[in-house]
């Protein structure tokens, strides 16, 4: 094998794909590093964890073709410190030589043969527009769960909706739905759960990209992303399976209470008063005609108060305790001037929205203070 | 001014105090493992943690009695409250000794060595303890001070005397100084404080390295800034039990286990605390140590999660332990919060109702920790768990 590449364009392909790629390699030592397949004038390279596989496809010159296993980290950091131009990559043997200018570096190659064999999704190719996934997935992977011990919540719900997508992730002390109307990718009655890392991953690479194809198959999906120029990824995940929590019956039907606030002026002060809330102690909000106060006081460090303007009505007063990061991970997620949060009680969910337009909802369970 | 308070030999004391036929001999606490041991014992070689037989092959004519551990938790809290009533600042380091600021008191309770000779009456006429307390300007040298005036006694440095009390003192009295630092400092010919003291910090520092090193150049000149910690919060809770050499199968470790989270989920509750992390603490059969933890989803001091999450790391621990041998086991629970402050979670399935929880407390509470056991706790005694300072 043996091509040559832009060194920008390669840094592109080898870290995006590099991504999909654990550290340590786990029980399947290739896996630490990436396939790199040169032909017809085309270099991919596949990075795999075994649930999530990245690959990148990126036109080149192509001297010689072959396939090839190289450690990720390793060329990544190589081909990233070489000075701007053209890097000239060539494996003989065992051995792969890079080069640019007048370095040179020799890497040991991993056996080809070890690389897992990766299946191509089956199903129907349909097409999305890019920036409105993108904006809907990262209202909603905000709200999916790190914990794998619970794997059902690290995913997001794919739902079809009223003929569109409706995007669902809960870590079950928040719970983000967003619905994408325009968004067709699957059929009616169907759902899927699909790792909210991997769509983590995906946001990075829908920025540049106006569309994404969308492939479902039985245990897996792929997104596959083309811009018109530069490297074309292709991200492909396996599937979680299992029930997702009937989320509908937690959104309670109505709120009693109201209150509108600026969301750059709540966003701000929430920030300050938060300095205070030290320790795992929450944000105590209360409400009242024409103002919200926002309180933090930490035993042995210190207090903070803050009133801004908001327009309420329900209850006199009512006071709501909140994870002040929850908090702020809903404003800042909800969209327009102004955002609404909707409250019971201290002790039952409430939510925030957007004053522009209903397809965001973000709810979140206070903390119980007493 | 600083008071070192330290009772006398204390499980074997209250065994004593209550039993007059054992007064004056050689008294050992528990069958297995020492747990403590009389003066009169001591004085005949035996240790504090020294195995059964290796004890009664040093001291024959000893006696045996097994651990009664309420009596002992009784004892404590008296004491303590003795402690509180003789100064607001009391650090308890253990259930056997607390610290105690008596700065400012001069004018009410009169001098520090008054107050000592005080605190020492009250502990004999109302608990009928004998306590030895330590007076000195610094946490450190009160410490080190009743240390040397144990048993019974009341030792007072004096200001402006108190390098030329520590500096005869052999370099095992320094606080942090165990059998490896002393064979260190031995090996280099420094036997006494004064010769540390002498010593230039880096070449300490080269010695024991930049922990240690400063630590004991710190104390070598009688520098201890600490000022005593009321009212210091726990950053866990926890519970261990020695086994000795009993090598316990998996389901009897299991059934300790349940005694170990019973006990740490009542004193969470009690104490309004809640955790999410939970530790399972193993000490092997050469006795190395090691620990396995898990982070649950929500702080909680519900028994039902802490002791399913302990019985997993206890499951996925047990091929090692199989191999390794297990002498100790213990269970703690970190990453503590405030009960008061709650992150409420959404209903997303069924949760077990922690109603039976409050219920087993009021019942402990009220008719005392052995009135309610659980079924495979019956015809156990409760012994070998150690009683431990308010959380």
């Amino acid at each position: 094998m043996k091509f040559r590449c832009e060194r920008d364009l390669l840094v592109e392909a080898l870290s995006t794909a590099g991504r999909a790629v654990t550290g340590r390699g786990g029980a399947l030592p290739v896996l630490s590093g990436v396939k790199i397949d040169a032909s017809n004038d085309r270099l991919e390279v596949t990075g795999s964890d075994l649930d999530l596989t990245i690959r990148t496809s990126v036109g080149v010159n192509i001297a010689e073709s072959g396939t090839a296993v190289l450690p990720s980290r390793l060329l990544s950091d190589i081909v990233r410190s070489l000075d701007q131009g053209a890097v000239d990559l060539e494996v003989t043997g065992d051995e792969a030589q890079i080069s640019s200018g007048r370095s040179q570096f020799a890497v040991r190659t991993l056996p080809v043969d070890d690389f897992p064999h990766l299946d191509e999704p089956s199903g129907d190719q349909v097409s999305v527009a890019a920036d409105e996934l993108a904006s809907g997935l990262k209202q909603v992977v905000l709200a999916a769960s790190s914990d794998d011990a619970r794997p059902i919540l690290t995913g997001v719900l794919m739902t079809a909706e009223e003929g569109g997508l409706r995007l669902v992730a809960t870590d079950s002390y928040r719970l983000a739905v967003r619905d994408l109307p325009e968004a067709t990718v699957l059929g009616e009655g169907q759902k899927v759960l699909v790792p909210s890392r991997a769509l983590g991953e995906l946001i990075r690479v829908l920025g540049h990209a106006k569309e994404v194809n969308v492939r479902l198959g039985e245990r897996d999906v792929t997104f596959f992303v083309e811009p018109e120029d530069g490297v074309s990824v292709e991200l492909t995940t396996r599937l979680i399976e299992g029930e997702f929590p009937n989320y509908r019956q937690l959104i309670p039907a109505s709120y009693p209470n109201e209150m509108r606030v600026g969301r750059e002026q709540l966003l701000d002060a929430v920030r300050r008063v938060k300095l205070m809330a030290r320790e795992a102690t929450p944000l105590r909000l209360t409400q009242r005609d024409g103002s919200l106060e926002l309180m933090a006081v930490t035993q042995d460090v210190g207090q903070a108060h803050e009133e801004v303007d908001a327009v309420y009505s329900g209850t006199d007063e009512l006071t709501v305790a909140f994870n002040p990061d929850f908090l702020i991970a809903g404003i800042e997620a909800a969209t327009g001037d102004e955002v609404v949060l909707q409250t019971l009680d201290a002790l039952k969910p409430a939510v925030m929205r957007s004053t522009e337009g209903s397809d965001y909802l973000y709810l979140l369970m206070p903390v119980r203070v007493s | 001014m600083y008071l070192h308070a330290d009772l006398d030999a204390f499980y074997a004391s209250v065994e004593q105090r209550d039993n007059p036929r054992l007064r004056g001999k050689p008294v050992i606490v528990g069958g297995g493992v020492v747990l403590a041991a009389s003066y009169e014992a001591k004085r005949r070689g035996v240790k504090t943690a020294m195995g059964g037989r290796a004890a009664r092959a040093v001291c024959p004519d000893a006696i045996v009695v097994p651990p009664r551990m309420d009596a002992y938790t009784t004892a404590s809290k008296a004491v303590f409250s003795i402690f509180r009533e003789t100064s607001p600042w009391v650090e308890g380091l253990s259930i056997d000794e607390a610290f105690l600021d008596v700065s400012g008191l001069r004018r009410l309770s009169g001098s520090p060595e008054q107050i000592a000779a005080h605190l020492r009456d009250r502990v004999r006429d109302e608990v009928g303890l004998a306590i030895t307390v330590g007076v000195a300007n610094t946490k450190f040298l009160a410490k080190v001070a009743s240390g040397v005036g144990k048993p019974d006694g009341l030792l007072l440095v004096e200001p402006g005397y108190e390098l030329a009390f520590l500096h005869p003192l052999t370099v095992e009295r320094l606080w942090g100084v165990g059998p490896v630092t002393a064979r260190k400092l031995n090996d280099r010919g420094l036997t006494t404080v004064a010769q540390v003291a002498q010593l230039d910090v880096g070449v300490l520092v080269g010695l024991l390295g930049k922990g240690q090193g400063q630590h004991l150049h710190a104390l070598a000149h009688n520098l201890d800034p600490r000022p005593i910690r009321v009212g210091h919060r726990r950053g866990s809770i926890g519970s261990q039990r020695a086994l000795g050499r009993m090598n316990p199968s998996r389901d009897e470790s299991q059934v300790m286990l349940i005694g170990l989270v019973d006990r740490i989920t009542r004193r969470m509750r009690r104490a309004e605390r809640v955790g999410r992390t939970v530790v399972l603490r193993m000490r092997y059969d050469d006795f190395t140590k090691g620990t396995r933890s898990h982070t649950l989803d929500e702080a909680t001091s519900e028994t039902a999660p802490i002791l399913a999450s302990t019985r997993m790391l206890l499951n996925r621990a047990w091929p090692m332990l199989d191999e390794r041998g297990l002498t100790m086991i213990g269970v703690s629970v970190t990453n503590l919060s405030n009960a008061n402050a709650v992150q409420l979670t959404l209903p997303l399935g069924p949760r077990a109702r922690p109603s039976v929880d409050s219920a087993f407390d009021e019942i402990r509470d009220k008719f005392g920790t052995n009135s309610l056991k659980r079924a495979t706790h019956l015809g156990e005694s409760q012994h070998s768990i150690m009683p431990m300072l308010p959380d």
